[in-house]
């Protein structure tokens, strides 16, 4: 059974992307929340596998909402999909629950490396 | 950001960082010293709201931008919905990148506002050029990166350094 993705990115092109690169894999996306405040509210219903999470967002950003939904959803399996790859990025992401990071632009495999490592983990 | 970084420093760090993501993120190679942008043009602007005080702008002719967007998306005819949708992620990933070199060299963790896109050529009220970085690409379609900081002297706009 494929495994449910959830992608939060108020970037339509990145939801594009991510559901192209996802076809014909393990994994299919199960929703797509433009915002965080979006992604809080629908988590619980959808209770994806997975979730991306973008970090510059309008409203919530990503790392408030990753912590926002950890807090409610404490086995939620989180990775963030950012530009913002820097070590104080890295660790803020770690420190909050963040099962992993993944560097925009991303490519196929580095996507489906992460993934699979925040789900044996 | 001008006052943690000497200006000619911070110029080779934009200029790697624009190639790179929009080679990577694009499949387009921009070279340094472009001519004159056209008439049609498209902007998009971020600010830098934490660790620096300065924003940026790149002004591209929209046939360049066009290219890009084809490229990123693997679509033919993208239309003005996803011109505006990939002008802002290519320039979010661009200003990330920006941002994770200024922290490899400042230490200092930048933060900035979501892209805002703009028909036409777009300044940003109550800031001041402080240079350009010009780029052509094959077709002799030209961008321009923009830094601006905030009117009234460059230490308004430097680093909390």
């Amino acid at each position: 059974m494929a495994k449910r993705v959830m992608i939060v990115d108020d970037s339509r092109m990145v939801y594009l992307q991510m559901k192209n690169l996802l076809e014909e894999t393990e994994y299919e996306v199960a929703a797509y929340c433009r915002s965080g405040e979006e992604a809080v509210e629908q988590y619980g219903q959808v209770s994806p596998d997975l979730v991306t999470m973008d970090i510059i967002m309008p409203g919530m950003d990503g790392l408030e909402t990753t912590q926002a939904i950890l807090e409610d959803h404490p086995d939620a399996r989180i990775i963030m999909v950012s530009s913002l790859a820097y070590e104080e990025t890295f660790d803020t992401a770690k420190e909050i629950g963040a099962k992993g990071f993944i560097d925009k632009p991303f490519e196929k495999e580095r996507l489906l490396e992460v993934f699979r490592a925040a789900l044996e983990e | 950001m001008n006052t943690a970084i000497p200006q000619k420093n911070l110029e080779e760090m934009l200029d790697r960082a624009v190639r790179e993501v929009t080679k990577q993120a694009a499949g387009v190679c921009l070279f340094q010293g472009g001519g004159e942008l056209s008439e049609d043009l498209c902007s998009v602007h971020i600010s830098f709201n934490r660790g620096f005080h300065t924003s940026l702008t790149l002004c591209a002719d929209t046939a360049l931008l066009t290219r890009m967007a084809q490229n990123a998306l693997e679509e033919e005819t993208p239309t003005t919905q996803d011109l505006e949708d990939f002008c802002k992620e290519y320039f979010n990933i661009l200003c990330g990148k920006i941002a994770a070199i200024l922290f490899r060299y400042t230490k200092i963790p930048a933060r900035f506002s979501v892209p805002e896109f703009y028909r036409g050529r777009y300044t940003p009220e109550e800031h001041q050029m402080q240079f350009v970085l010009t780029y052509a690409d094959g077709n002799q379609q030209s961008a321009h990166l923009t830094h601006y900081v905030p009117q009234g002297g460059e230490n308004n706009g430097s680093a909390a350094k």
